[in-house]
């Protein structure tokens, strides 16, 4: 069966198949033969096998695949196709089509490359038929003659081409060259001899049956002795290649400096160490209050704001107190009524308090403005307020409240910078709610589903929501106070995780 | 908070605003002001429990306040 399968299944079973087949049979002949011929078989013995033409047409099918599979001749015909239309191919055709006509040409050339063709034929030999070879020695002279002219009469004007590579190679290999550099003085004819090697290499081996292919592979083959012959044709491009060598040097001592740039590099690592040093800036603000009140002062502090601010606020404090955490109660029931609980530290920091808090009260901005801090009782039931719903226990140090006042001092310093910024940049000297909008919206408070009502009705008491809805009509806020509910609704959700 | 008292010295808020930015504050600005900074103190709060946390502290101390500061701070600049 196999030996006779081949033949049938291509003339009964597949003729009427495959108009690609056809196509595809000179490709056989040449290339794909073998896989062919095993194919059809099996898809014969199928045929035998397929009675209903449903498997007839499906096996068809399947051998249309397996003849796009394996048709590997045809994609390279396509290939060859396709390099003979590149230049080079056009340019042998066209040498074909001349080649009986210009047989005087072969004159021009030089009779060292009949030798030389008879050594290359073997590559081109692959493609073209035995028929072109007597065309060829017509075509490589053209090939070869216009790399054999430079090498022949630009031997001053090579160097610039030559220094465009090599310039472009050290650049590029400026990282190998320090070591290099170490043995600069001993091996530089070497090492020209190695460039020359490289980049003249091919064109030695193709181009220097010329006159040229005494000069340059000596060199190459490191005959050093023959280098010292020749030396009238070499001297200018050794010169040239020692020259930039030289400079090469620098930049290789350039390289070795950039060894110890690898050690700055692991400076970069100190670069987070830096970061702390920010801290410690953070920290000396606080210092600096500190040193204007103890540790112990702070209890006092509170007291003493509690004093000042809250007669205008209409006696906040017992409301707050309520609050508030024992601590407070005590230090303010310790100022208010001076109930002995006191310790002698707390007198003395009283005493203290009593000094500095004058000057803590009262600080004067960058333009020179007296300010009050904000009162030390409203940060800190704020705090404990906001601690408690961040899942911690909700006291608040006196300690943690220091800090958390120099926070707040600096929270309103940046923001009075800013929302002068807008003001001035609106061309206003009064800061309006534009700008304070603005200025939320920059901070990402508010965006398009947060509105700065949601925000205020979520953290204000309702107579401050009152005032900041009443005196602004504004007809962008209508809009705003519609989405408000929803807006509210999923931000609480959101602060609660 | 307690009924009957207000959660904020307007003036103070206004005198600060005032001395820091030199420029006039209109009627009802403060009120934003006070709520960008309920604002930024929840964030600072927040921040400075986590940090706490992180260290093992029950409480809020003030080192976690003093490190979250900066970036808080930062957070906030318009």
């Amino acid at each position: 069966m196999a030996n006779n399968n081949p033949a049938s299944s291509r003339r009964g079973a597949l003729a009427p198949l495959s108009t690609p087949r056809v196509a595809i049979t000179p490709n056989r002949r040449g290339v794909s033969g073998e896989p062919a011929s095993g194919h059809p078989s099996a898809s014969a013995r199928r045929n035998n096998v397929a009675t209903t033409p449903h498997a007839r047409a499906a096996i068809r099918a399947m051998d249309q695949r397996r003849a796009a599979l394996f048709t590997p001749g045809r994609a390279r015909r396509r290939s060859l196709r396709e390099q003979r239309e590149t230049p080079r191919d056009l340019l042998r055709n066209l040498s074909r089509v001349l080649a009986p006509t210009s047989k005087i040409v072969s004159s021009s050339s030089s009779p060292d490359y009949s030798a030389r063709d008879n050594d290359s034929l073997p590559p081109f030999a692959e493609e073209g038929e035995g028929d072109d070879d007597d065309d060829f020695p017509i075509e490589r002279p053209r090939f070869s003659l216009p790399l054999g002219p430079e090498e022949d009469d630009d031997d001053d004007l090579k160097p610039p081409r030559l220094s465009g590579f090599e310039e472009d190679n050290y650049t590029m290999q400026s990282i190998e060259l320090p070591r290099r550099a170490v043995t600069d003085n001993l091996i530089r004819s070497s090492l020209g001899s190695i460039r020359y090697s490289d980049y003249m290499g091919p064109d030695i081996q193709s181009d220097d049956n010329g006159i040229d292919s005494g000069f340059f592979p000596p060199p190459a083959l490191d005959d050093t002795a023959e280098m010292m012959m020749e030396e009238p044709a070499m001297i200018e491009r050794l010169d040239a290649d020692e020259a930039r060598r030289q400079t090469i040097g620098g930049d290789s001592v350039f390289g070795a400096i950039e060894i110890p740039d690898v050690g700055n590099e692991s400076t970069f690592v100190m670069a987070p160490v830096q970061s702390p040093v920010r801290d410690p800036t953070a920290t000396e603000g606080f210092e600096g209050l500190g040193g204007d009140s103890g540790p112990f002062d702070d209890i006092d502090d509170d007291d003493d704001d509690d004093d000042d601010v809250n007669e205008p606020m209409e006696m906040p404090d017992f409301g707050m107190e309520d609050e508030a955490n024992d601590e407070t109660d005590d230090a303010a029931v310790n100022n208010i009524s001076t109930i002995e609980e006191t310790t002698l530290l707390r007198t003395a920091s009283l005493t203290r308090n009593r000094g500095t808090k004058r000057k803590k009260g009262k600080k004067i901005s960058r333009y020179g403005i007296e300010y009050p801090s904000l009162p030390a009782n409203v940060v800190k039931r704020l705090a404990t307020t906001f601690a408690k719903t961040a899942g911690s226990k909700g006291k608040i140090s006196p300690d943690t409240l220091d800090a958390i006042m120099q926070a707040t001092d600096w929270f309103f310093e940046q923001l009075g910078d800013d929302l002068s910024a807008y003001a001035k940049h609106a061309g206003r000297k009064t800061i309006d709610e534009s700008d304070m909008i603005t200025l939320m919206r920059r901070q990402r408070q508010t965006n398009a589903s947060t509105t700065p009502f949601a925000l205020a009705q979520r953290h204000l008491p309702r107579e401050l929501l009152q005032e900041l809805r009443m005196p602004v009509p504004v007809p962008s806020k209508p809009p705003r106070k519609k989405s408000r509910h929803a807006d509210a609704e999923g931000e609480e959700e959101e602060e609660v995780t | 908070m307690a009924p009957g008292q207000k959660m904020y010295p307007r003036a103070t808020v206004k005198k600060i605003v005032k001395a820091h930015s030199k420029c006039n504050v209109s009627k009802n600005v403060d009120v934003m002001i006070f709520l960008d900074y309920v604002l930024f103190m929840q964030t600072l709060v927040k921040e400075a429990t986590i940090d706490s946390k992180q260290a093992g502290e029950r409480n809020i101390s003030a080192k976690s306040i003093r490190k979250v500061t900066p970036d808080t701070l930062a957070k906030f600049k318009g």
